[in-house]
């Protein structure tokens, strides 16, 4: 199903694709790339709402009112691409967002190619490594991050669990986190003992849990994301691994897969994640205070995620005075600014933000002060490649 | 795979298959009396986990969520038969793929826009939310639960449908609709009866799957297509074929998830080709 939806600014209501040419002037045509419909939808949803709140929020770049138009990609990278040259083709240069990695590199190529800007939220290390490019910024940290941000400060605190077992969604981001992982616990002198690979389609888990319990692990780690995450760890921890096997998700969302959980699955058990609302920030209360007047609740991730894409692109344009491609893009290379995660800034070798990555802990119901609050921060870290061993070779 | 785990994902292979049968049966029923393909069939699994979760998040209890779950997808199954689908019986398949799809997307988008799109827990009854030992292995005691009330529903089923006159009228009219009319039985009633039902046991597979899985707005479509291919594997329309191509189908993915993991999704359907190539019209299906 094709859902567009046209936000606000100028000709609203009205305006699909065909009218964008026709809103020149005093305005920024902005275009959000994401999946309204397909297997991410439920994801695609929030990012792209976070999206639009922010744009709200901000009402102008570099003086000139932003006009946000939803591209609904239906989480085909093909369809994403097509989209994305029917919006360029008329004039949209200013490009956001995405529900999955493969999505982001295919229309990462395309804007570049097209002369555009484009800020995203992919997962995979290749968005700002072997696959980078001049027009292509990314805020979330990786999967390289996502695992040196968890694994690291987890082996700190419980040396003596070496014995990891992975369960692993055999895709692009999930080999992704494998790769990192088995190179993080080389690194510590600990033992991966095995995986298991699951596809993209997969939904029944028990299989693969019990190979995991067979093999006595100290330690599982699922390494994938979305719903697939929400149910690995739903029937591991029905099958009783939490009983003698500590577990780690290094990739979560946080908040809306917690409450998607509830906090019985949820304590004792690590996560990594990007965003976490209860950071103190500057930036963060911005966001929140949106967030609250909008839906009455607090923020999650993916809304935080929506945002940052947004923040970025016009905090990018403000210092730049201008919103034309080539200043924008100087501008936003080595820009500090008040981010949903404190004070990030634009690493201007492979356009990566430098942010924290939080690994936390989930709390026992009996110890949460509100609804909010599962989990603790146990570290925050900046955890990224150095920009010589990314493999980004800016175009 | 050492033995050991050999059988227990055997077993474990059993307990998904009881789930696949529950969640198929109510699907090759009505397309066995009536020749009715209905793509909204995970719709009602899907109405069903929902209402088991708001049911839950009311009460407090997942009993109460396990009735109010099955009622309302039959209630669904219900009024699309009086409003909608009854007029669609002499329509080609083709249509009807159509109208039910549009019904399941409309379904679908209904949840989200009454929820949200997020995923929702829906907790596992207290007194069943412990784990069973087996062995040198665990397995969860809902789980082990949901394998008995499946096997429960199977005899029941079986009783109604070889046992009852309701059943035998059922029998009778997925062989001659038309012979059982002029027996002066009222078909459509029967067909109400065999939607409600139908719409019961996938509801019921909504609201037993509901703590097992949690629930999100899609889950009805990928519900779908397990059903499909159960039902195809079985044989359209046997209930017995529902049984065994769910136990077939919950065996092959369990086991191949320790021998070939990454293909263990793949597999199902290789199981579903290989069936077809060796019996056409599925394990019990007449050709």
């Amino acid at each position: 199903m094709m859902r567009r939806r046209t936000l606000f600014g100028a000709s609203a209501g009205m305006l699909a694709v065909p009218s964008l040419a026709r809103a020149q002037g005093g305005q920024l045509q902005v275009a959000g790339v994401y999946s309204l419909s397909g297997t991410f939808a439920n994801v695609g949803d929030l990012l792209n709402k976070g999206t639009q709140w922010a744009f709200e929020h901000y009402g102008n770049a570099a003086g000139q009112r932003i006009n946000y138009t939803l591209l609904d990609d239906q989480g085909d990278p093909g369809r994403a691409v097509r989209r994305v040259q029917e919006a360029m083709g008329q004039g949209v240069k200013h490009i956001v967002g995405c529900t999955t990695s493969a999505i982001a590199l295919a229309v990462a190529k395309e804007v570049h190619a097209r002369g555009g800007v484009y800020i995203h939220m992919a997962g995979a290390d290749e968005a700002t490594g072997s696959e980078c490019n001049r027009a292509s910024f990314r805020w979330p940290g990786a999967s390289f991050t996502a695992i040196n941000a968890t694994v690291r400060p987890f082996i700190e605190r419980n040396a003596n669990a070496k014995r990891w077992y992975t369960i692993t969604g055999q895709y692009v981001f999930g080999e992704s986190l494998l790769t990192n992982l088995k190179s993080v616990l080389q690194d510590a002198g600990h033992q991966h003992i095995g995986n298991s690979y699951h596809s993209l389609s997969e939904r029944e888990y028990s299989g693969y849990i019990t190979a995991a319990i067979s093999a006595r692990p100290d330690v599982l780690a699922i390494c994938n994301f979305g719903n697939q995450t929400l149910d690995v760890l739903r029937q591991a921890v029905s099958f009783g691994m939490k009983r003698n096997v500590k577990i780690v998700v290094p990739w979560s969302t946080g908040l809306d897969q917690f409450q998607a959980w509830g906090p019985d699955i949820c304590e004792g058990v690590y996560f990594g994640v990007n965003y976490w609302h209860g950071v103190e920030a500057p930036g963060n209360r911005v966001v929140q205070q949106v967030v609250r007047q909008k839906t009455n609740g607090t923020t999650n991730y993916l809304q935080a995620c929506g945002w940052a894409v947004a923040q970025m692109l016009v905090e990018g344009a403000n210092k730049a005075g201008s919103t034309e491609i080539p200043a924008l893009i100087r501008a936003l290379e080595g820009l500090s600014y008040e981010g949903p995660t404190g004070t990030e800034l634009i690493r201007a070798e492979d356009h990566q933000v430098i942010k924290d990555y939080y690994l936390m802990l989930g709390k026992a119901r009996s110890a949460m002060r509100d609804p909010a609050d599962f989990a603790e921060v146990v570290a925050g870290t900046k955890a990224f490649q150095p920009p010589e061993r990314t493999g980004c070779r800016m175009t | 795979m050492s033995g050991q785990v050999l059988v227990f994902q055997l077993l474990n292979g059993i307990g998904i298959g009881m789930i696949y049968f529950l969640l198929s049966v109510g699907l090759t029923m009505i397309f066995g009396l009536m020749r009715f393909v209905n793509f909204a069939h995970g719709a009602l699994y899907l109405v069903a986990a929902y209402a088991a979760y708001v049911v839950s998040q009311a009460t407090g209890s997942m009993l109460w969520a396990l009735l109010f779950g099955p009622l309302a997808a039959a209630l669904l199954a219900v009024v699309a038969e009086r409003l909608l689908l009854r007029h669609t019986y002499a329509m080609p398949h083709e249509a009807q793929i159509l109208i039910t799809f549009a019904v399941a997307l409309i379904v679908q988008e209904g949840v989200i826009l009454v929820f949200d799109p997020l995923a929702k827990n829906v907790p596992v009854p207290d007194f069943l939310s412990g784990i069973v030992f087996l062995g040198p292995f665990v397995y969860p005691a809902y789980r082990l639960a949901v394998v008995a009330v499946s096997a429960a529903v199977a005899v029941l089923l079986w009783f109604a449908l070889e046992r009852t006159r309701f059943g035998a009228i059922l029998r009778a009219g997925s062989e001659s609709t038309e012979m059982v009319s002029l027996l002066g039985i009222d078909v459509h009633r029967v067909f109400l009866g065999a939607f409600a039902l139908g719409g019961a046991l996938a509801g019921l597979a909504g609201a037993l799957a509901a703590p097992l899985r949690g629930v999100e707005p899609f889950m009805g479509l990928e519900a779908l297509g397990i059903a499909f291919v159960v039902v195809v594997v079985g044989g359209i329309g046997s209930f017995t074929g529902a049984l065994l191509g769910g136990l077939l189908i919950g065996v092959v993915q369990s086991v191949m998830s320790s021998l070939w993991p990454e293909g263990a999704r793949l597999m199902i359907y290789g199981a579903m080709a290989l069936v077809l190539l060796v019996r056409p019209a599925g394990l019990m299906g007449r050709a």
